[in-house]
Protein backbone atom coordinates (compact mmCIF):
# COMPACT_ATOMS: atom_id res chain seq x y z
CA UNK A 1 0.00 0.00 0.00
CA UNK A 2 1.50 3.32 -1.05
CA UNK A 3 1.48 6.33 1.24
CA UNK A 4 1.55 9.43 -0.88
CA UNK A 5 0.96 13.14 -0.76
CA UNK A 6 -0.35 15.40 -3.48
CA UNK A 7 1.04 18.91 -3.72
CA UNK A 8 1.43 21.84 -6.09
CA UNK A 9 4.65 21.52 -8.10
CA UNK A 10 7.57 23.79 -7.25
CA UNK A 11 10.55 24.88 -9.39
CA UNK A 12 12.65 22.06 -7.90
CA UNK A 13 10.20 19.53 -9.41
CA UNK A 14 10.95 20.53 -13.00
CA UNK A 15 13.43 17.69 -13.42
CA UNK A 16 10.89 15.09 -12.25
CA UNK A 17 8.13 16.66 -14.35
CA UNK A 18 10.26 16.31 -17.50
CA UNK A 19 11.14 12.73 -16.57
CA UNK A 20 7.46 11.82 -16.18
CA UNK A 21 6.51 13.63 -19.42
CA UNK A 22 9.10 11.48 -21.22
CA UNK A 23 7.87 8.30 -19.53
CA UNK A 24 4.31 9.00 -20.63
CA UNK A 25 5.51 9.82 -24.16
CA UNK A 26 7.45 6.52 -24.17
CA UNK A 27 4.22 4.72 -23.24
CA UNK A 28 2.74 6.31 -26.39
CA UNK A 29 5.91 5.34 -28.30
CA UNK A 30 6.72 9.02 -28.93
CA UNK A 31 9.64 9.67 -26.57
CA UNK A 32 11.87 11.29 -29.22
CA UNK A 33 9.18 13.89 -29.82
CA UNK A 34 9.73 15.46 -26.39
CA UNK A 35 12.05 18.35 -27.19
CA UNK A 36 11.04 20.52 -24.24
CA UNK A 37 13.91 21.25 -21.82
CA UNK A 38 14.05 21.74 -18.05
CA UNK A 39 14.97 25.38 -18.67
CA UNK A 40 11.80 25.99 -20.75
CA UNK A 41 9.63 24.13 -18.23
CA UNK A 42 11.09 26.33 -15.50
CA UNK A 43 10.57 29.63 -17.36
CA UNK A 44 7.14 28.67 -18.65
CA UNK A 45 5.76 27.28 -15.40
CA UNK A 46 7.42 29.32 -12.69
CA UNK A 47 7.99 32.74 -14.22
CA UNK A 48 5.83 35.85 -13.90
CA UNK A 49 3.18 34.38 -16.12
CA UNK A 50 2.78 30.61 -15.73
CA UNK A 51 1.64 28.90 -18.93
CA UNK A 52 0.82 25.70 -17.06
CA UNK A 53 0.27 24.36 -13.54
CA UNK A 54 1.27 20.99 -12.13
CA UNK A 55 0.19 18.73 -9.31
CA UNK A 56 2.71 16.09 -8.25
CA UNK A 57 2.33 12.95 -6.13
CA UNK A 58 5.21 12.06 -3.87
CA UNK A 59 5.91 8.92 -1.81
CA UNK A 60 8.06 8.75 1.34
CA UNK A 61 11.74 8.03 0.68
CA UNK A 62 11.40 4.44 1.96
CA UNK A 63 9.04 3.79 -0.96
CA UNK A 64 11.21 5.48 -3.60
CA UNK A 65 11.78 3.73 -6.92
CA UNK A 66 14.91 1.70 -7.61
CA UNK A 67 16.46 4.78 -9.29
CA UNK A 68 15.69 6.81 -6.18
CA UNK A 69 12.67 8.81 -7.37
CA UNK A 70 9.99 9.90 -4.89
CA UNK A 71 7.89 11.97 -7.31
CA UNK A 72 5.88 9.24 -9.00
CA UNK A 73 2.87 10.91 -10.65
CA UNK A 74 1.80 14.27 -12.06
CA UNK A 75 -0.97 16.19 -13.73
CA UNK A 76 -0.34 19.23 -15.90
CA UNK A 77 -3.23 21.63 -16.49
CA UNK A 78 -4.05 25.20 -17.47
CA UNK A 79 -7.11 27.38 -17.89
CA UNK A 80 -8.86 27.82 -21.19
CA UNK A 81 -11.89 29.89 -22.19
CA UNK A 82 -15.16 28.86 -23.77
CA UNK A 83 -16.86 31.93 -25.26
CA UNK A 84 -20.31 30.52 -24.40
CA UNK A 85 -19.72 29.74 -20.73
CA UNK A 86 -16.35 31.15 -19.66
CA UNK A 87 -13.38 29.56 -17.84
CA UNK A 88 -12.53 25.89 -18.23
CA UNK A 89 -9.83 23.73 -16.65
CA UNK A 90 -7.89 21.91 -19.32
CA UNK A 91 -6.12 18.71 -18.24
CA UNK A 92 -3.11 18.42 -20.54
CA UNK A 93 -1.07 15.51 -19.13
CA UNK A 94 -1.92 12.97 -16.43
CA UNK A 95 0.36 10.06 -15.52
CA UNK A 96 1.05 7.68 -12.62
CA UNK A 97 4.15 5.47 -12.83
CA UNK A 98 3.08 1.91 -13.51
CA UNK A 99 4.31 0.39 -10.23
CA UNK A 100 2.24 2.93 -8.26
CA UNK A 101 -1.09 2.31 -9.97
CA UNK A 102 -4.09 0.79 -8.22
CA UNK A 103 -3.61 2.79 -5.01
CA UNK A 104 -6.06 5.56 -5.78
CA UNK A 105 -3.42 8.13 -6.75
CA UNK A 106 -5.07 8.85 -10.09
CA UNK A 107 -8.50 9.20 -8.47
CA UNK A 108 -7.09 11.53 -5.84
CA UNK A 109 -5.41 13.69 -8.48
CA UNK A 110 -8.69 13.97 -10.39
CA UNK A 111 -10.46 14.86 -7.15
CA UNK A 112 -8.01 17.70 -6.41
CA UNK A 113 -8.33 18.93 -10.00
CA UNK A 114 -12.12 18.89 -9.67
CA UNK A 115 -11.86 20.95 -6.48
CA UNK A 116 -9.53 23.39 -8.23
CA UNK A 117 -11.95 23.71 -11.13
CA UNK A 118 -14.94 24.34 -8.87
CA UNK A 119 -13.00 26.79 -6.67
CA UNK A 120 -11.79 28.82 -9.66
CA UNK A 121 -15.33 28.91 -11.05
CA UNK A 122 -14.67 26.78 -14.11
CA UNK A 123 -17.72 25.37 -15.86
CA UNK A 124 -16.07 22.08 -16.75
CA UNK A 125 -12.83 20.23 -17.33
CA UNK A 126 -11.71 19.30 -20.85
CA UNK A 127 -8.98 16.95 -22.07
CA UNK A 128 -8.24 14.75 -25.04
CA UNK A 129 -7.86 10.99 -25.05
CA UNK A 130 -6.49 8.80 -27.85
CA UNK A 131 -9.43 6.90 -29.32
CA UNK A 132 -7.66 3.55 -28.86
CA UNK A 133 -6.85 4.12 -25.17
CA UNK A 134 -9.71 2.01 -23.84
CA UNK A 135 -8.52 1.92 -20.22
CA UNK A 136 -8.30 5.70 -19.93
CA UNK A 137 -11.62 6.17 -21.71
CA UNK A 138 -13.28 3.85 -19.17
CA UNK A 139 -11.54 5.61 -16.25
CA UNK A 140 -12.94 8.95 -17.38
CA UNK A 141 -16.39 7.70 -18.39
CA UNK A 142 -16.84 6.18 -14.91
CA UNK A 143 -16.41 9.72 -13.59
CA UNK A 144 -18.98 11.23 -15.93
CA UNK A 145 -16.84 12.27 -18.90
CA UNK A 146 -18.59 12.75 -22.24
CA UNK A 147 -16.88 12.22 -25.61
CA UNK A 148 -17.46 15.58 -27.29
CA UNK A 149 -15.82 14.36 -30.48
CA UNK A 150 -18.52 11.75 -30.68
CA UNK A 151 -21.46 13.79 -29.39
CA UNK A 152 -20.71 17.12 -31.02
CA UNK A 153 -18.42 16.18 -33.90
CA UNK A 154 -15.46 18.35 -32.92
CA UNK A 155 -12.17 17.56 -34.63
CA UNK A 156 -8.84 18.85 -33.33
CA UNK A 157 -6.70 20.70 -35.89
CA UNK A 158 -3.14 22.00 -35.76
CA UNK A 159 -1.03 24.37 -37.89
CA UNK A 160 2.64 23.77 -37.23
CA UNK A 161 5.42 26.32 -36.83
CA UNK A 162 6.72 26.08 -40.37
CA UNK A 163 3.32 26.88 -41.84
CA UNK A 164 2.79 29.65 -39.26
CA UNK A 165 6.07 31.25 -40.33
CA UNK A 166 4.99 30.96 -43.93
CA UNK A 167 1.69 32.67 -43.10
CA UNK A 168 3.20 35.40 -40.96
CA UNK A 169 5.75 36.34 -43.61
CA UNK A 170 3.16 37.02 -46.34
CA UNK B 1 -13.73 49.00 -47.80
CA UNK B 2 -11.17 50.12 -45.23
CA UNK B 3 -10.69 47.93 -42.21
CA UNK B 4 -8.13 47.65 -39.47
CA UNK B 5 -7.15 45.01 -36.95
CA UNK B 6 -6.38 45.86 -33.35
CA UNK B 7 -6.14 44.36 -29.90
CA UNK B 8 -9.48 44.34 -28.07
CA UNK B 9 -10.00 46.77 -25.21
CA UNK B 10 -12.42 46.69 -22.29
CA UNK B 11 -14.86 48.88 -24.25
CA UNK B 12 -15.13 46.17 -26.93
CA UNK B 13 -16.76 43.66 -24.57
CA UNK B 14 -20.35 44.35 -25.78
CA UNK B 15 -19.24 43.83 -29.41
CA UNK B 16 -17.33 40.67 -28.48
CA UNK B 17 -20.43 39.21 -26.83
CA UNK B 18 -22.57 40.24 -29.81
CA UNK B 19 -20.22 38.44 -32.23
CA UNK B 20 -19.97 35.38 -29.95
CA UNK B 21 -23.77 35.16 -30.07
CA UNK B 22 -23.87 35.69 -33.84
CA UNK B 23 -21.42 32.85 -34.38
CA UNK B 24 -23.39 30.65 -31.96
CA UNK B 25 -26.57 31.48 -33.92
CA UNK B 26 -24.83 30.38 -37.10
CA UNK B 27 -24.22 27.04 -35.32
CA UNK B 28 -27.88 27.11 -34.15
CA UNK B 29 -26.76 27.26 -30.50
CA UNK B 30 -27.48 30.88 -29.53
CA UNK B 31 -29.38 30.00 -26.34
CA UNK B 32 -26.30 28.17 -25.07
CA UNK B 33 -24.35 31.42 -24.67
CA UNK B 34 -24.78 32.12 -20.96
CA UNK B 35 -21.63 34.26 -20.63
CA UNK B 36 -22.29 37.88 -19.61
CA UNK B 37 -20.52 41.16 -20.43
CA UNK B 38 -19.46 41.36 -16.77
CA UNK B 39 -17.74 37.95 -16.93
CA UNK B 40 -16.11 38.75 -20.27
CA UNK B 41 -14.79 41.98 -18.75
CA UNK B 42 -13.42 40.36 -15.57
CA UNK B 43 -12.01 37.36 -17.38
CA UNK B 44 -10.38 39.26 -20.26
CA UNK B 45 -9.34 42.55 -18.76
CA UNK B 46 -8.51 41.79 -15.13
CA UNK B 47 -5.12 41.04 -13.56
CA UNK B 48 -4.90 37.63 -15.21
CA UNK B 49 -6.53 37.57 -18.64
CA UNK B 50 -8.02 34.15 -19.44
CA UNK B 51 -8.39 35.06 -23.11
CA UNK B 52 -7.20 37.62 -25.66
CA UNK B 53 -9.05 39.11 -28.62
CA UNK B 54 -8.18 40.70 -31.93
CA UNK B 55 -10.90 42.92 -33.34
CA UNK B 56 -11.54 43.81 -37.01
CA UNK B 57 -13.08 47.21 -37.41
CA UNK B 58 -14.59 48.85 -40.49
CA UNK B 59 -13.73 52.52 -40.68
CA UNK B 60 -16.74 54.76 -40.93
CA UNK B 61 -17.01 57.76 -43.22
CA UNK B 62 -16.42 60.44 -40.61
CA UNK B 63 -15.30 60.29 -36.99
CA UNK B 64 -14.04 57.21 -35.18
CA UNK B 65 -17.56 56.91 -33.72
CA UNK B 66 -18.51 55.47 -37.08
CA UNK B 67 -16.13 52.54 -36.66
CA UNK B 68 -17.97 49.23 -36.59
CA UNK B 69 -16.64 45.96 -35.19
CA UNK B 70 -17.25 43.32 -37.86
CA UNK B 71 -14.98 40.40 -36.94
CA UNK B 72 -12.94 38.96 -34.11
CA UNK B 73 -10.65 36.17 -33.02
CA UNK B 74 -10.46 34.95 -29.43
CA UNK B 75 -7.32 33.07 -28.43
CA UNK B 76 -5.22 32.04 -25.43
CA UNK B 77 -2.01 30.18 -24.76
CA UNK B 78 -1.90 26.48 -24.04
CA UNK B 79 1.00 24.16 -23.24
CA UNK B 80 2.11 21.03 -25.02
CA UNK B 81 4.33 19.04 -22.64
CA UNK B 82 6.44 17.80 -25.56
CA UNK B 83 7.23 21.11 -27.23
CA UNK B 84 5.97 23.94 -25.03
CA UNK B 85 3.73 26.94 -25.68
CA UNK B 86 0.96 26.80 -28.26
CA UNK B 87 -1.46 29.45 -29.44
CA UNK B 88 -5.01 28.16 -29.19
CA UNK B 89 -7.53 29.77 -31.49
CA UNK B 90 -10.84 29.50 -29.65
CA UNK B 91 -13.21 31.58 -31.72
CA UNK B 92 -12.89 33.17 -35.15
CA UNK B 93 -15.73 34.99 -36.92
CA UNK B 94 -16.29 37.62 -39.59
CA UNK B 95 -19.85 38.94 -40.09
CA UNK B 96 -21.40 37.50 -43.24
CA UNK B 97 -21.71 40.77 -45.15
CA UNK B 98 -18.01 41.56 -44.59
CA UNK B 99 -16.54 38.34 -45.92
CA UNK B 100 -14.43 38.06 -49.02
CA UNK B 101 -12.44 41.20 -48.19
CA UNK B 102 -9.45 39.35 -46.79
CA UNK B 103 -10.29 40.11 -43.15
CA UNK B 104 -10.16 36.44 -42.14
CA UNK B 105 -6.82 35.89 -43.87
CA UNK B 106 -5.41 39.01 -42.28
CA UNK B 107 -6.55 37.91 -38.82
CA UNK B 108 -4.89 34.52 -39.32
CA UNK B 109 -1.71 36.20 -40.53
CA UNK B 110 -1.73 38.43 -37.46
CA UNK B 111 -2.19 35.40 -35.20
CA UNK B 112 0.64 33.53 -36.94
CA UNK B 113 2.89 36.53 -36.37
CA UNK B 114 1.89 36.66 -32.72
CA UNK B 115 2.54 32.94 -32.30
CA UNK B 116 6.05 33.41 -33.69
CA UNK B 117 6.75 36.45 -31.47
CA UNK B 118 5.65 34.60 -28.34
CA UNK B 119 7.73 31.54 -29.28
CA UNK B 120 4.81 29.16 -29.78
CA UNK B 121 5.49 25.98 -31.70
CA UNK B 122 2.07 25.82 -33.28
CA UNK B 123 -1.52 26.98 -33.36
CA UNK B 124 -4.43 24.68 -32.50
CA UNK B 125 -8.19 24.90 -32.80
CA UNK B 126 -11.22 22.65 -33.23
CA UNK B 127 -13.50 22.61 -36.24
CA UNK B 128 -16.88 20.90 -36.50
CA UNK B 129 -16.49 17.91 -38.79
CA UNK B 130 -19.36 19.07 -41.01
CA UNK B 131 -18.01 22.60 -41.51
CA UNK B 132 -16.53 22.06 -44.98
CA UNK B 133 -15.83 25.74 -45.86
CA UNK B 134 -13.83 26.25 -42.64
CA UNK B 135 -11.99 22.94 -43.02
CA UNK B 136 -10.94 23.94 -46.54
CA UNK B 137 -9.96 27.48 -45.39
CA UNK B 138 -7.62 25.98 -42.78
CA UNK B 139 -6.30 23.12 -44.92
CA UNK B 140 -5.29 25.63 -47.63
CA UNK B 141 -3.07 27.18 -44.97
CA UNK B 142 -1.46 23.93 -43.96
CA UNK B 143 -3.70 22.80 -41.10
CA UNK B 144 -3.74 19.10 -40.30
CA UNK B 145 -6.68 17.21 -38.84
CA UNK B 146 -5.11 15.68 -35.74
CA UNK B 147 -8.34 13.87 -34.92
CA UNK B 148 -7.99 12.02 -38.19
CA UNK B 149 -4.20 11.60 -38.20
CA UNK B 150 -3.55 10.86 -34.57
CA UNK B 151 -6.94 9.71 -33.32
CA UNK B 152 -7.40 12.31 -30.59
CA UNK B 153 -10.92 12.73 -29.23
CA UNK B 154 -12.03 15.70 -27.13
CA UNK B 155 -13.63 14.84 -23.79
CA UNK B 156 -15.49 16.90 -21.24
CA UNK B 157 -16.33 16.40 -17.55
CA UNK B 158 -19.05 18.90 -16.76
CA UNK B 159 -19.60 20.87 -13.59
CA UNK B 160 -22.08 18.52 -11.94
CA UNK B 161 -19.67 15.62 -12.36
CA UNK B 162 -16.81 17.80 -11.10
CA UNK B 163 -18.78 18.75 -8.01
CA UNK B 164 -19.57 15.08 -7.47
CA UNK B 165 -15.87 14.21 -7.66
CA UNK B 166 -14.76 17.15 -5.53
CA UNK B 167 -17.03 16.41 -2.56
CA UNK B 168 -15.93 13.67 -0.18
CA UNK B 169 -18.25 10.70 0.01
CA UNK B 170 -19.03 7.39 -1.56
CA UNK B 171 -16.68 6.33 -4.35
Amino acid sequence: MANFILRTAEPKDVCDILRLIKELAKFEEMEEQVILTEKELLEDGFGDHPFYHCLVAEVPSDQRTSEGYTVIAFAMYYFTYDPWIGKLLYLEDFYVMEQFRGFGIGSQILKVLSETAVRTRCSSMHFIVAENNKKSIEFYKRRGAADLSYEEGWRLFAIDKERLMKMSAK
Amino acid sequence: MEYKLRKAEAKDVPDILRLVKELAKYEEMEHQVTLTEKELLEDGFGDTPFYHCIIAEIQGGGSSDDAKVVGFAMYYFTYDPWVGKQLYLEEFYVMDEYRGLGIGSEILRHLSDLAMKTRCTGMMFVVAENNEPSIQFYKRRGAEDLSQEEGWRLYRIDKSSLVKMATPGEE
